[in-house]
């Protein structure tokens, strides 16, 4: 199998995910991905730093979220890791698009948070979460191309 | 967040000058927009031309900004880059604020 790969890493700290992002966004013109889809991987990658930053380390700084960028024959496959507090095991599971429906005529009562995981699953094609024997957690991300 | 601002009548153009309202940027955006509609602006044009990127947090944000406004209250979104506009359909945010391509447009509809 061909595999192109690269790792990077930021501290857990927001001002340091755009980084992430623009580089994803970036290397996604490798594929070649379009500009809607580029951002999409990017905002699906943001959306899992921003939560190992909130959930993961509690807002922490100091701490590190790795994320690897790997090309493979006919996907691309995302790993965001963390050595934090692990995601429920569940939660993939439970994040429905159904979560992103709302009623336009009663907006008050619209969730202000918690769109992230169904945007990622409306936007990739697989997610999985693992936590290893050392305590690191990896959300994976793959689109298939 | 930088913002630049003008009235229009008894509308409030503010243009986001940042290209990202992503969660670093998303609690000051939410502050200003709220100072806006404490100031006694309820109809609101925002444009979003130099906006490259949104996540859940900036949408977060906007929804915050729409429920202080209340029932009387209105917020327009204009300018809307094509991968942004297509963030607003996928969480269908596109049925919660009036969109559209130019900023004369939001403010004619308001008028």
């Amino acid at each position: 199998m061909k595999q192109r790969k690269i790792v990077f890493a930021i501290e857990s700290d927001m001002k340091n995910v755009s980084l992430i992002g623009m580089t994803i966004n970036k290397l996604c013109s490798l594929i070649p991905f379009s500009e809607v889809e580029a951002y999409q991987v990017e905002l699906c990658v943001v959306e899992a730093v921003n939560n190992c930053i909130e959930h993961a380390y509690g807002s922490q700084r100091g701490h590190q979220v790795e994320v690897v960028f790997a090309l493979e024959n006919d996907k691309l496959v995302v790993d965001v890791c963390d050595t934090g507090k692990s995601m429920d095991e569940k939660a993939i599971e439970k994040a429905d698009v159904a979560q992103l429906n709302i009623d336009p005529d009663n907006f008050h009562t619209m969730a202000e948070q918690g769109r992230g995981l169904p945007i990622m699953k409306q936007i990739m094609d697989t997610i999985t979460y693992n936590t290893n024997d050392d305590g690191k957690n990896c959300l994976t991300l793959i689109k298939n191309i | 967040m930088q913002f630049e601002e003008r009235k229009e009548g008894d509308i409030l153009i503010v243009e986001v000058l940042n290209n990202r309202l992503d969660a670093q940027a998303a609690d000051d955006f939410k502050e200003k927009m709220v100072g806006y509609i404490s100031g006694g602006n309820s109809q609101i044009v925002l444009n979003m031309s130099a906006v490259d990127f949104v996540d859940s947090s900036g949408l977060g944000a906007m929804v915050s900004v729409i429920k202080s406004l209340g029932e009387n209250g209105q917020l327009s979104v204009c300018g809307a880059k094509e991968p942004v506009m297509r963030m607003f359909k996928l969480t269908r945010m596109n049925k919660v604020f009036a969109m559209f391509e130019e900023e004369t447009k939001a403010v004619e509809a308001m008028s």
